[in-house]
C-alpha cells in the first residue's frame, strides 16, 4: 500500500512545474528577449496540460490550453513579454495552482478574467469587453453557491490579549473564497488614538456552502470579546466580479482618493486586479499547510526515538549522581523530549476517513457482482491514526468487508425468509478507546455457523474434542481454513483471515470476533495509536527486564500466599472474579527461585483479562520500539525490543499472544476438571 | 526597540511596528506631526506588522487630511503589503485610497 496515489503524484509533479514556470516568467521579466525562457515556460505549461488531462483535472487542462493559446504570440516572437503581461501570466499560474490544490475555491470567473487580461495584453486590438462591464458579472440566473455575510466587530482590548483578527480572517478564508472589506470609519484621528486598541471592523462575504458551526469554530476563542453578525445568503451576490472600487464605495464612508495618489489607470484596472488576488490568496493560505515527504516524517520519528533513549540514559545518570543542576537539566530535557515526541507523533496522524472512502467503491462493486443489495455506513472518519497504521490497515479491512458481503450478508431470498430487510447493512466504524483505536466491521447477516466451522475444524483436530465457541471461531484465523462450499473470485480459498490476524498482530493490535446466529457478526480490530513509541510498564523477571504496553495494563496486585498455594490451578481471585494468570518465570524459563513478593500485572485485550506474574514492577517507561531480527521471527510472545537508560535491551511482551496462551491453558484446565 | 529616523519632514518607520512597539512609533509620529506641516513616512523597513500598525497608518493619513497637512506614505515593504492584503486592503487602488500612498511607492 505504499504506492503513491496517481493524483497525488500529479500534484507533486505540478508543484515542481509551477516552480519552473514561475522562475521562467520572473526571469523573462528581466530578460524579455531570452527565447530559452519562453520555451521553458511553454514546456512546463504543456506538461501541466497533458498530465492534468491524463489525471482527470479537466479544468486545469482547459484553462492551461487557453493560457497557451493566448501566450502563443509571445512564443512566435511577435509580442514582447511586458511587465504587465508577466504579471498576468503569474496570476494565471496561481490560478492553475488553485485549480489543482483547492478546486472548490477557484472560481471560474477569476479564470475568465485572467484569460481576458492575457488576451488584452498579447493582442491589444482584440475584441475584449471593457473591464468592469457586465460581462464580468455572471447573469443573475447563474447558479451560485450559498454563502454567508459576516460583520466582525471586536472589543477594543482584544489585541492586548494576543488575539489577532487578521489570523481569524485567514482562518475564515480557509472555509471558502472570501471577500473581505475592512471598515475604517471607527479609526480615530491621532489625538484620540489608543494605539493598542482595536478600531477596525470587517465585512466578509464567504462564498460556498459551509456550516455555521465551522464559522463559529473560527471565532471560538474570541467569541466573548467580539460581536459576530452572521446572515446566510441564499444566492451569493456576484461580488467577486465586482470592481473593488465599487464595493469600497458601498462600504461606510471612506476617504476619497486624492488626485495625486491614485493613478488614472488604477480604477479601470481594479476589477481584474481583484480577481487576480484570489488565487494569490489561495497560495498564501497554502503556507498554513506544508507537504512533507513521508520518509522525512519517518526519519524525524527515528531521531525522536534516539533522543528519547539518550534522554533516558541522562535521567538515569542524573538519578544516581548528586549534582542538583544536572538533575534539573535532566528533568527539563525529559519534559522537552516527551513534548517533542507527542508533537512528532501528532504530525504523523492522519484521519482514518481517508481510508474509509476507498471502501465505498468496493462495497458498491461487490454488492452489484453478488446481487446482494448492501447499505454501507461509516462513522468516526475523523478518528486519527499514525499514517503507517493507516497504510497497514487497508488490506485487512478489504478482506473483512469482502468476507462480510460474501459470507455474512445473506441473499435476498434468505433475508426475506428470515423476516429481514432485503438490503443488508455493513457498518465500518472507528472510535478512540483510551490509547487505542477500535475499528469495527459489523454486518447484519446470518452470523457465523459455529457447527460448520467445528465440522471443518475436526479435519485438523481430534473429532469430539472439547472446545468453546471462542476456540472454534479462532480456527477462522488458521491459514487455509475455509468453510465456503464454493470458491468465488472474492473469498472461499481460506486465504485472508489468517493474513488479517497476522497483519493486525504485527501492528501490536488484536482482533475480536463476536457473532450471533441470524443477527450478524462484528469484527473489532484494536490498534495502538502509533507503532513507534509507546508508554510501557517495565518489569523484572529473574535478571531480565521486560516491557508490557501500558494501554493493556489494567491494574497491578500482589500475588498472595493463597494464590501461590493454588499452584497448578493458576487462577487469581480479583475482587471475587477469577482471572487466569501466567507465571512469566515459567514461560520465559527463568532459573532459580522466585522473589518473596511477586507481583501480578492484570492485562486485558478487549473482554479477556489475564494476570502476568513478575518478580518486580520497576515503573513506567517511554518505550522506543525496535523490531526483532528475522532470526527471532518464530518467537511469538515478544513483539519487539527497546533500549533502556543503562544501554541494556528489554523485550516487549506481546499482550495478545500471552492472553491467547493463558486463555487456552485456562479453558483446557476447566475442561479437564469438568471431565 | 522602535527607532524612527527623522530628517525634517521625513520619517522612516522601524522594522517592528507590531503591538509590542506601536506606542513608541505612535509617539514619534505625533511628535513629528506637531513639528512639521507636511510629512513623508518611509515604510520600506517595516517587517512586523499587525492590526495596530494598519490603524496607526490609517489614523495618520486621516489626521493629515483633516488638518489640511499632507501626509504621504512611501515604499511599502512586502511584509506591510502582505498584511494589508490579508486585512482586506486587497488592491493598490484601495491602499492608495486609504493610506494616501505616494505613486510608485
Amino acid at each position: 500500500m505504499s504506492s503513491m496515489d496517481p493524483t497525488e503524484a500529479f500534484r507533486q509533479e505540478a508543484s515542481e512545474l509551477f516552480e519552473t514556470l514561475e522562475g521562467a516568467l520572473l526571469d523573462l521579466g528581466l530578460r524579455p528577449d531570452d527565447r530559452e525562457l519562453v520555451d521553458s515556460a511553454f514546456r512546463a505549461l504543456h506538461t501541466i496540460k497533458g498530465s492534468g488531462a491524463m489525471f482527470g483535472f479537466d479544468r486545469v487542462a482547459a484553462f492551461t490550453h487557453e493560457f497557451e493559446t493566448a501566450f502563443e504570440l509571445v512564443r512566435k516572437g511577435e509580442i514582447k513579454p511586458t511587465q504587465e503581461l508577466i504579471a498576468v501570466a503569474l496570476a494565471a499560474k496561481d490560478y492553475i495552482r488553485a485549480l489543482i490544490e483547492a478546486p472548490d475555491s477557484a472560481d471560474s470567473i477569476i479564470g475568465d478574467a485572467i484569460l481576458d487580461d492575457l488576451k488584452r495584453f498579447v493582442s491589444p486590438t482584440a475584441q475584449v469587453l471593457p473591464v468592469g462591464s457586465n460581462a464580468d458579472i455572471p447573469p443573475v440566473s447563474e447558479s451560485r453557491p450559498a454563502g454567508w455575510q459576516l460583520r466582525l466587530e471586536f472589543e477594543s482590548h482584544i489585541l492586548r490579549n494576543g488575539s489577532n483578527p487578521i489570523d481569524l480572517l485567514d482562518d475564515l478564508c480557509k472555509l471558502g473564497p472570501c471577500f473581505v472589506v475592512p471598515l475604517t470609519d471607527g479609526v480615530p484621528l491621532l489625538d484620540e488614538l489608543e494605539p493598542e486598541d482595536c478600531y477596525l471592523k470587517w465585512d466578509v462575504t464567504l462564498h460556498g456552502a459551509c456550516d455555521k458551526a465551522a464559522i463559529d469554530d473560527v471565532f471560538m476563542f474570541v467569541q466573548d470579546e467580539m460581536k459576530l453578525t452572521l446572515a446566510q445568503v441564499e444566492r451569493a451576490a456576484p461580488v467577486l466580479a465586482m470592481p473593488i472600487a465599487d464595493v469600497e464605495l458601498a462600504a461606510p464612508p471612506a476617504p476619497a482618493p486624492t488626485a495625486a495618489s491614485v493613478p488614472a489607470a488604477a480604477e479601470p484596472a481594479a476589477p481584474s486586479e481583484r480577481k487576480r488576488e484570489e488565487p494569490r490568496r489561495t497560495e498564501e493560505r497554502g503556507i498554513a499547510t506544508v507537504r512533507v515527504q513521508a520518509e522525512r516524517l519517518d526519519e524525524l520519528m527515528d531521531r525522536v526515538g534516539e533522543l528519547v533513549i539518550a534522554q533516558a540514559r541522562l535521567s538515569q545518570l542524573a538519578a544516581v549522581g548528586s549534582d542538583l543542576s544536572i538533575k534539573m537539566i535532566a528533568e527539563e530535557i525529559e519534559r522537552l523530549a516527551a513534548s517533542l515526541r507527542d508533537t512528532t507523533m501528532g504530525a504523523r496522524m492522519v484521519p482514518i476517513g481517508s481510508l474509509f472512502g476507498r471502501f465505498r467503491r468496493l462495497v458498491h462493486d461487490l454488492s452489484r457482482d453478488l446481487g446482494k443489495p448492501v447499505e454501507f455506513v461509516t462513522s468516526g472518519e475523523d478518528t486519527e491514526l499514525d499514517k503507517t497504521m493507516i497504510e497497514c490497515l487497508a488490506d485487512p479491512l478489504v478482506h473483512l468487508i469482502r468476507n462480510a458481503i460474501d459470507h455474512g450478508i445473506e441473499d435476498t431470498e434468505t433475508r426475506a425468509a428470515a423476516g429481514k430487510t432485503e438490503q443488508g447493512r455493513i457498518e465500518l466504524q472507528a472510535i478512540h478507546s483510551g490509547a487505542q483505536v477500535l475499528v469495527t466491521v459489523k454486518d447484519n447477516g446470518g452470523g457465523l455457523n459455529t457447527a460448520r466451522i467445528r465440522a471443518k475444524a475436526e479435519e485438523l483436530i481430534a473429532p469430539g474434542a472439547a472446545m468453546s465457541d471462542h476456540e472454534i471461531h479462532q480456527f477462522l484465523f488458521h491459514p487455509g481454513f475455509s468453510t465456503a462450499q464454493t470458491i468465488s473470485a472474492l473469498s472461499g480459498r481460506g486465504v485472508g483471515m489468517d493474513v488479517v490476524k497476522r497483519t493486525i498482530e504485527n501492528m501490536r493490535g488484536s482482533i475480536d470476533l463476536s457473532t450471533k446466529a441470524g443477527e450478524g457478526t462484528t469484527v473489532t480490530l484494536r490498534l495502538p495509536l502509533t507503532l513507534a513509541i509507546i508508554e510501557g510498564l517495565l518489569i523484572r523477571v529473574g535478571e531480565g527486564r521486560y516491557i508490557i504496553p501500558l494501554p493493556a495494563v489494567e491494574e497491578c496486585v500482589e500475588l498472595t500466599a493463597e494464590d501461590e498455594r493454588s499452584r497448578g490451578r493458576n487462577f487469581l481471585n480479583v475482587r471475587g472474579n477469577l482471572v487466569p494468570f501466567l507465571r512469566l518465570r515459567d514461560i520465559l524459563d527463568v532459573p532459580g527461585a522466585p522473589g518473596q513478593h511477586q507481583k501480578t500485572i492484570i492485562i486485558s485485550t478487549g473482554e479477556t483479562r489475564v494476570g502476568l506474574v513478575a518478580d518486580q514492577i520497576i515503573g513506567n517507561h517511554q518505550t522506543v520500539i525496535k523490531s526483532l531480527s528475522k532470526l527471532h521471527s518464530d518467537v511469538t510472545i515478544f513483539s519487539g525490543a527497546t533500549i533502556l537508560g543503562d544501554g541494556t535491551a528489554a523485550l516487549i511482551l506481546d499482550v495478545a499472544q500471552l492472553v491467547a496462551l493463558a486463555q487456552s491453558r485456562a479453558e483446557k484446565q476447566q475442561m479437564s476438571e469438568a471431565a | 526597540m522602535a527607532e524612527v529616523t527623522e530628517h525634517k519632514r521625513w520619517l522612516q518607520l522601524p522594522p517592528d511596528c507590531s503591538i509590542a512597539s506601536i506606542r513608541q512609533v505612535y509617539e514619534t509620529i505625533r511628535e513629528a506631526f506637531s513639528r512639521n506641516d507636511r510629512l513623508e513616512i518611509d515604510c520600506s523597513a517595516v517587517d512586523k506588522v499587525d492590526v495596530t500598525s494598519i490603524q496607526l497608518l490609517l489614523s495618520t493619513a486621516e489626521t493629515g487630511k483633516a488638518q489640511g497637512r499632507p501626509v504621504v506614505l512611501t515604499a511599502f515593504s512586502q511584509s506591510l503589503r502582505n498584511t494589508l492584503r490579508r486585512a482586506g486592503f486587497s488592491s493598490e487602488a484601495m491602499i492608495d485610497q486609504h493610506f494616501h500612498k505616494k505613486d510608485g511607492a
